[in-house]
C-alpha cells in the first residue's frame, strides 16, 4: 500500500498536455522560434527588509549580486532577476540550490519558495522576439532591450516576467503556473505563422 | 458615341477575356491574368488591379445603389475615401459587406456582389424612394412616422432597416484567424507618398527607427497616379532610389497594407494591416489581419489629401468621378473611365486631366472651369486637344439612366449647351487629410490659402507634411516632407538633417473652390445636388436643416447624418459647412468642424480581438487537480478566471442536486476531498509581521501562537467589511495568510498598501504563494484516518497533539514538505493540506487512493457552499462590500484596545444603528417548499413596497442533513427574532414562501464535530 502510494508522487509539469514536442506550425523553412520547458528550476523571491539592500547584495554575490531594476543578473544558470523595488526572483537549476538561502539571509530578506509557482519556459531564435511582440507592450528592440534586461509585464493579459539572456535573442518567459493553458494557447497561435519547435529539457 | 454606345458597355455581354476600357501603361501586371465575378458574372482583370479598376477596365460603371433613394452608384473616388462602391466580397463565412471596391485588391476568383438593391442591380424596385424624394428628406423619421408611436418598433424601423442599408453580415462564426502585435519606433510616418518617403529618408539616414505604414500595397503614394517628373525624370526612378536606400538602412521598416486608423494618448497608435485580404484564403497559419499598436516617440503625418467633389445636379451619376481618381485609373491601372471625357475644374490641377486622358487614348469633351479666368497656356492646350473650354462655366445636369451620356452646362453668359461624355472629372480643391492630427481633439485651422482645413499650428500634436500640411505641390511635399523626418529625427536626439529636394517640374495650385455649382437664374434645377453620396444627403437638405435651424455644425450632421456612416464623410463633410456658411453668411471657420474620432477607416472587431476570442476572451486559470477532475467528469464553474469543479456526478446520478446532495452526505458520514486552491495565500514575514497584521485585522490576534491558526477579518477604511481570512503563524515570524479566492487579489493589494504607504516603517515582507502550494480541504469523520496515510511517518496528527486550528509544516510523499492546517468550513474534522504545486495533482492522488478504504468521494464548490451555510458562515455574498462586523455577527470579535484599518468608521451611526439588517437563518414553515437567494423579506400580511422591506435572503441550498431548503439572510434586527415568520418575497421569480427566522448554524452548533 504505501510502496503503491509512493509511486503516485510524481511531480507534474505545468506544461503537460500543452506542449508536444516536435515541430508546430509553418512547416517550412528553418523554425523562426525554438521553445524550451523550463521544469524543475529552483526560484525564490526574495524581498529586502528595511535598509538591508547592500549587506544583501554582499550576500549575493554568488548569484553575481543584486541587479538594478531591470535588470537581471546571470552567471550560467543561477542568477537574481529584479521583480519590484527591493524584490528578486533567485533562479537557479534546481530547488535543492535554494534551500538554504532562507537561513543564510535571515534578518535581512524575506525568502519566499516560488519553484512551484511559476511554469517557465525558454523562447529562442530569429523570430522569438516576433512572436513575444504579440503578447508585451515592452519594446523588446536592441537598442531598448538586451542581454540581462529584464520586465514585469503582461503577456496575453497575464502578469509575467521576461528576462532576455543573449543577444540570439534567447528569452525566458516566467508565468504563474495556474494560467499555462492559455499561456501555451496564445504561443501556440503567435508561433504558428513562423513555425517553431518545441525542446523538453 | 452617345447614350447608346454607354448603355452597351454595361450591358450584360461582356466576355471574361475582353477589357474594352483597358488602354496600355499603368503598374498593373498584365502577365498575371486574374478573373473575377461581379453579381455572378464572370470578368478579367490583372494583379495589381483594384476591384474598382477592374470594374472600370471593364466598362462596369454602374456597381451599387444609394442608401436612401436607392439611386444607381458608381465608382467617384480610387482611395479609401470611397462612398459609394461598396460591396460585398467573397461568399458564406468569409462574406464581407461594406467593401471599398476602391481598395479592395484583386485575386484570381474573387467573388464580389452588389448590396442594397432588389431585385438586382439593373433593376432596383426601391428606387422608387427616389420619387417620393420630398418625404424622405433629412429628419424625415422624426417627422414621418410619430403616429401611432406603437408602430414605430414593430413597424416603421423594421421597414426602414429594410429599405435603407448597407451590405449583409456573414451571420456565421468567423473561419479566420486574426493577429495582434506591437511595434516601437522613434519616428513613425504615416503615408508613403512623396513627403512621406521623404520624411523617412531624413529620420532614416539619421539613424533613427523609422515604421512607414500607407494602406495602400505599393509605396508611392499620389506619384503612381500622376505623371510627375522629380529632378529632369520620371518621379517612379525617383521613387525607386528613394525606396532603395530605404531598404538599405536597417532601422526602416515598411509596413504596406496597413491603415493607420487612431491615435491615442501617450504616444500610442492603432493599425490594422490587411495581411491576407489579398487572397482568397490565408495561407495556413497566416492571420486575415492583424492589428498594430505602435508606440512611437513622433509621429509625421504624411497622409495627402482627398480631393473634393462638385454640388451640381446629378453628379451622382456613374460616370462622375474626382479628376483625381480619373488620373489614377489611367495612369496606375491602365483603364480608360470614359471614353470621352468632359473636366469641370475649380483650379489649375483638374486641367492636368487633359493630357493624361489624351495620353491614354481618350477625348476630352470640354473643360468647363468655373472661375472666370484660366491661365492661357492650360486653355490653349485644352482647345488644340478638340476640347471645348467654358470658362465662368457650370455643369447644371447630368443625363443617362444607368450611367452618364451627357452633361448640361452654362457659360458664363448663362447660355446653356449639352456636351455629350460618358465621363466627368470633378476637381474643386484638395482637402488635408487631418483626420489623424484631431483624433486628440486638437482643433484644425482654416487656411485661406487653399480653402481647406489645415493641421493645428499649435503644439503637441503630429508633425504634418506635404499635401496633409496643406502642401500641395510635389515640390512643397518633398521639401516639407523630408523637413519634418529630419525635425522627427532630431526631437528624438538624432543629428539629422533635411534632405535637399530635388527639382520637380512645374505646378500650381491655384484654384477658387465652390461648394455648390452656380445655378443660373430663371434654370430649373434638374435633380438632387449630392453633398454626402453614402448618406443621400442633398444640398436641399442642408438647406432645410438651417430653415429648421439645425444651422450649428454637430446639430447639421445629426439632422441630416451628414458625415456619418462608412466613410464618415471623407468627401461630404467640407462642401456641407460651404454650403452652411454662406445659408447662414458666416465665413467656414465660423461654422466649425465636427470632430474625427478613431477609426479613419472601418475596423473589422475580430482585428482587435485577435487570439483572445471564444474562451479564451480572457485567461483560465487551472486548479491543481484539473486533469484528474476533467478524467472523472466533473462540472466546472466559472469564478473570476479560476476554473473550479462544481460538483463531480456518477454514473447514474440524473441532476446536479442529487450529485451535490451525494457529496454532502459522504462528507457529513464517511470523507470528502475538495480542491481549495484557488484561496489566496501569502507569506507575511518580518520583525513587525505580528504589529502589522494587527493593524490590519479588526479581530485581536495578540494570543496567536506559532503552530496555530487564528480566523480573521479585514476592515475597509470606511468600516464596512473587506474580507474574511485565515492567518497560520508558522514560525515567530512568519504568517500565512489564506484569502477569499474572490477578494485574493484585492487583499494583496490591500496588505501592499499598507505596507509601503500607511506604515513604511514596519519591517515586514509580502509574497504572494498562491500559485506556489496546491491546497486540497479534506474534510468528514475519516478524514484524519485518510490524512494519516499520506502524510509520512513520525507526525503525530491525534487531536491532542494537532487540535482544531493547529498549523505546521509536515513532509508527504517521503519527504516533500507540505503545510497542515486544521481549519473547517464544512463544520466536519477537517484539515487543510497545502503542497508544491507539481505535486497538486500528485498529492490530490494520493488522497483519494488513501481515502478509497473509507469511502472518500471528491467534492465541488456546489456541495462546499451547501455546508458553509449549514454551518452559517459568512461569504461571498453575505462580505459585499455592505456589511459590517456587527451585521454579520462578529461585533463581539472586534478588538477594543488596538488601532486597526476602518476603527474610526466603524462607529458611524448609521453603522451602528440596532435597525440594521443582520444575519440569521431561515427555513420554510411548509417543508417542502424552496427558497430563493435575492428574495426580500416582508412582515406576513404586509403588501410589498420598498418601505416594508426588512432585508433579502443571501445564500439558499438544499440541506441534505436537515432534508428541507435553508437560508441565511440579513433582516432587521435578525438575532433578536428567532422563531418569528415573514414573508421571503421575490416577485422576479414567482416565490413567496412563508419563512422562520432562526439562528444561522442549522448543523452541530457546538461545534463538536470540527473539535473531534
Amino acid at each position: 500500500m504505501a510502496e503503491a502510494a509512493r509511486a503516485l508522487w510524481q511531480s507534474r509539469s505545468p506544461w503537460v498536455g500543452l506542449a508536444r514536442p516536435g515541430r508546430h506550425g509553418a512547416a517550412t523553412g528553418a523554425p523562426g522560434m525554438h521553445v524550451a520547458l523550463r521544469d524543475g528550476l529552483g526560484l525564490a523571491t526574495i524581498v529586502a527588509a528595511d535598509g538591508c539592500e547592500a549587506v544583501l547584495a554582499d550576500r549575493l554575490l554568488a548569484f553575481g549580486g543584486l541587479p538594478e531594476p531591470g535588470k537581471a543578473r546571470f552567471t550560467g544558470e543561477r542568477g537574481l532577476v529584479w521583480s519590484a523595488p527591493g524584490q528578486w526572483l533567485a533562479v537557479a537549476e534546481e530547488p535543492g540550490v535554494l534551500s538554504g538561502l532562507a537561513e543564510e539571509l535571515h534578518g535581512l530578506a524575506a525568502v519566499t519558495e516560488q519553484s512551484d509557482s511559476r511554469a517557465v519556459l525558454r523562447l529562442t531564435g530569429p523570430r522569438a522576439g516576433d512572436a513575444l511582440r504579440k503578447g508585451v507592450a515592452v519594446d523588446l528592440h536592441p537598442r531598448a532591450f538586451g542581454p540581462g534586461d529584464a520586465a514585469v509585464t503582461v503577456i496575453a493579459h497575464v502578469g509575467a516576467q521576461l528576462w532576455q539572456l543573449d543577444a540570439a535573442p534567447t528569452y525566458d518567459l516566467a508565468v504563474p503556473r495556474s494560467f499555462a493553458g492559455s499561456v501555451w494557447r496564445w504561443l501556440d497561435e503567435a508561433a504558428a505563422e513562423f513555425g517553431y519547435v518545441v525542446a523538453v529539457r | 458615341m452617345t447614350a447608346l454606345a454607354l448603355a452597351r458597355a454595361d450591358a450584360p455581354a461582356a466576355p471574361a477575356s475582353a477589357q474594352p476600357q483597358r488602354v496600355a501603361g499603368g503598374l498593373i501586371d498584365r502577365t498575371r491574368p486574374l478573373a473575377f465575378t461581379f453579381d455572378g458574372r464572370r470578368y478579367g482583370g490583372f494583379h495589381g488591379d483594384t476591384l474598382a479598376s477592374a470594374l472600370l477596365a471593364n466598362g462596369v460603371r454602374l456597381v451599387g445603389r444609394s442608401f436612401k433613394y436607392h439611386r444607381p452608384r458608381g465608382i467617384l473616388s480610387a482611395g479609401s475615401e470611397e462612398p459609394n462602391a461598396l460591396v460585398e466580397l467573397r461568399g458564406g463565412a468569409r462574406r464581407e459587406p461594406n467593401t471599398r471596391a476602391t481598395v479592395a485588391e484583386l485575386y484570381d476568383g474573387l467573388e464580389a456582389a452588389s448590396q442594397n438593391r432588389w431585385p438586382s442591380l439593373a433593376l432596383d424596385a426601391l428606387a422608387v424612394n427616389g420619387l417620393v424624394g420630398p418625404v424622405l428628406s433629412a429628419g424625415f423619421y422624426y417627422k414621418t412616422f410619430m403616429w401611432p408611436a406603437g408602430l414605430w418598433e414593430k413597424l416603421y424601423e423594421p421597414l426602414i432597416r429594410r429599405a435603407a442599408g448597407l451590405g449583409r453580415a456573414a451571420g456565421q462564426a468567423d473561419p479566420d484567424c486574426y493577429d495582434r502585435t506591437q511595434a516601437h519606433c522613434d519616428v513613425l510616418v504615416i503615408g508613403s507618398g512623396p513627403a512621406g518617403l521623404s520624411a523617412a529618408l531624413a529620420a532614416g539616414r539619421a539613424g533613427a527607427r523609422v515604421l512607414v505604414v500607407d494602406e495602400d500595397v505599393v509605396p508611392g503614394g499620389r506619384l503612381n497616379g500622376e505623371r510627375r517628373e522629380i529632378a529632369g525624370r520620371p518621379a517612379a526612378e525617383w521613387l525607386a532610389a528613394t525606396l532603395a536606400e530605404l531598404r538599405s538602412l536597417p532601422e526602416v521598416r515598411f509596413l504596406a497594407r496597413t491603415t493607420l486608423f487612431g491615435v491615442y494618448d501617450h504616444g500610442a497608435y492603432g493599425a490594422v494591416e490587411r495581411v491576407a485580404d489579398h487572397l482568397a484564403v490565408p495561407p495556413p497559419h497566416a492571420p486575415r489581419q492583424r492589428l498594430w499598436r505602435i508606440t512611437a516617440r513622433r509621429a509625421v503625418l504624411a497622409a495627402g489629401a482627398i480631393e473634393r467633389p462638385h454640388v451640381f445636379p446629378g453628379n451622382d451619376r456613374p460616370g462622375v468621378m474626382l479628376a483625381g481618381a480619373v488620373r489614377t485609373y489611367l495612369n496606375r491601372y491602365g483603364v480608360l473611365p470614359g471614353r470621352r471625357i468632359a473636366i469641370l475644374a475649380s483650379g489649375d490641377d483638374g486641367w492636368r486631366t487633359v493630357a493624361d486622358v489624351l495620353a491614354a487614348g481618350g477625348e476630352v469633351a470640354a473643360v468647363i472651369d468655373t472661375r472666370p479666368q484660366a491661365p492661357e497656356a492650360l486653355r490653349r492646350r485644352a482647345e488644340a486637344a478638340g476640347a471645348r473650354v467654358i470658362l465662368g462655366g457650370a455643369v447644371i445636369g447630368t443625363r443617362g439612366r444607368l450611367g452618364l451620356a451627357a452633361i448640361e452646362v452654362v457659360d458664363g453668359r448663362g447660355v446653356g449647351a449639352t456636351i455629350a461624355c460618358d465621363g466627368l472629372a470633378m476637381a474643386n480643391g484638395w482637402n488635408p487629410a487631418i483626420h489623424l492630427d484631431s483624433h486628440l481633439s486638437r482643433r484644425p485651422a482654416w487656411s485661406e490659402a487653399i480653402q481647406a482645413f489645415v493641421p493645428s499650428p499649435a503644439p503637441g500634436g503630429m508633425i504634418t507634411a506635404g499635401a496633409a500640411a496643406g502642401r500641395l505641390t510635389l515640390a512643397e511635399c518633398l521639401e516639407t516632407g523630408s523637413a519634418a523626418g529630419a525635425a522627427a529625427a532630431t526631437e528624438c536626439g538624432f543629428a539629422a538633417e533635411s534632405v535637399p529636394a530635388p527639382a520637380t517640374d512645374p505646378e500650381s495650385a491655384a484654384h477658387t473652390p465652390v461648394w455648390r455649382v452656380a445655378h443660373p437664374p430663371g434654370r430649373r434645377a434638374s435633380g438632387k445636388a449630392f453633398v454626402d453620396f453614402q448618406n443621400d444627403v442633398t444640398a436641399n437638405d442642408v438647406a432645410l436643416a438651417h430653415r429648421e435651424g439645425f444651422r450649428a455644425v454637430e446639430l447639421l450632421k445629426r439632422y441630416t447624418t451628414l458625415g456619418m456612416a462608412t466613410d464618415q464623410g471623407k468627401t461630404a463633410n467640407l462642401a456641407g459647412l460651404g454650403l452652411m456658411a454662406e445659408l447662414t453668411g458666416q465665413p467656414i471657420p465660423a461654422v466649425g468642424t465636427t470632430v474625427c474620432r478613431p477609426p479613419f477607416t472601418p475596423v473589422a472587431i475580430g482585428a482587435f480581438a485577435g487570439t483572445h476570442r471564444g474562451r479564451a476572451f480572457r485567461p483560465t486559470r487551472c486548479v491543481a487537480s484539473h486533469a484528474w477532475a476533467e478524467e472523472h467528469g466533473a462540472v466546472f464553474v466559472e469564478t473570476g478566471l479560476w476554473l473550479r469543479p462544481a460538483y463531480y456526478p456518477r454514473a447514474g446520478e440524473t441532476d446536479w442536486l442529487q450529485t451535490v446532495i451525494r457529496e454532502v452526505e459522504t462528507v457529513r458520514a464517511r470523507v470528502g476531498l475538495c480542491d481549495v486552491t484557488t484561496l489566496g495565500k501569502i507569506d507575511i514575514q518580518g520583525a513587525d509581521a505580528l504589529a502589522f497584521l494587527e493593524r490590519v485585522c479588526a479581530n485581536s490576534l495578540a494570543g496567536l501562537a506559532v503552530g496555530r491558526t487564528a480566523f480573521a477579518f479585514m476592515l475597509r477604511e470606511d468600516g464596512f467589511l473587506k474580507d474574511d481570512c485565515s492567518i497560520a503563524r508558522m514560525g515567530e515570524r512568519h504568517f500565512v495568510m489564506t484569502a477569499s479566492t474572490a477578494h485574493a487579489a484585492k487583499v494583496m493589494e490591500h496588505l501592499e498598501y499598507g505596507r509601503q504607504w500607511l506604515w513604511p516603517d514596519l519591517d515586514v515582507q509580502l509574497a504572494s504563494v498562491s500559485e506556489q502550494w496546491a491546497q486540497f480541504a479534506l474534510a468528514g469523520p475519516r478524514a484524519r484516518d485518510t490524512l494519516r496515510a499520506v502524510v509520512d511517518d513520525g507526525f503525530d496528527l491525534s487531536n491532542d497533539a494537532f487540535p482544531f486550528l493547529a498549523c505546521g509544516a509536515v513532509t508527504v510523499g517521503g519527504g516533500l514538505p507540505a503545510r497542515l492546517f486544521r481549519l473547517s468550513f464544512s463544520g466536519e474534522l477537517a484539515y487543510e493540506i497545502a503542497v508544491p504545486a507539481s505535486y497538486g495533482d500528485a498529492a490530490w492522488r494520493a488522497l483519494m487512493a488513501a481515502g478509497e478504504p473509507f469511502g472518500i468521494a471528491p467534492y465541488g464548490s456546489e456541495a462546499l457552499g451547501v455546508m458553509r451555510i449549514e454551518k452559517g458562515y459568512a461569504a461571498g455574498p453575505e462580505i459585499d462590500g455592505r456589511t459590517t462586523a456587527r451585521d454579520l455577527g462578529l461585533a463581539g470579535m472586534v478588538a477594543g484596545d488596538k488601532d486597526f484599518v476602518g476603527r474610526r468608521m466603524t462607529d458611524r451611526p448609521g453603522l451602528t444603528d440596532p435597525d440594521r439588517p443582520a444575519l440569521a437563518g431561515f427555513r420554510p414553515v411548509a417543508v417542502g417548499e424552496r427558497l430563493r437567494a435575492g428574495a426580500h423579506f416582508l412582515a406576513l400580511g404586509a403588501a410589498p413596497s420598498l418601505g416594508a422591506d426588512e432585508g433579502v435572503m443571501t445564500s439558499v441550498a438544499y440541506s441534505p442533513s436537515l432534508g428541507h431548503w435553508i437560508g441565511l439572510g440579513l433582516i432587521r434586527r435578525g438575532p433578536e427574532r428567532y422563531g418569528e415568520r415573514v414573508r421571503a418575497y421575490d416577485p422576479v421569480r414567482g416565490g413567496d414562501v412563508v419563512v422562520e427566522i432562526c439562528a444561522p448554524t442549522f448543523i452541530d452548533p457546538d461545534g463538536e464535530r470540527h473539535h473531534g
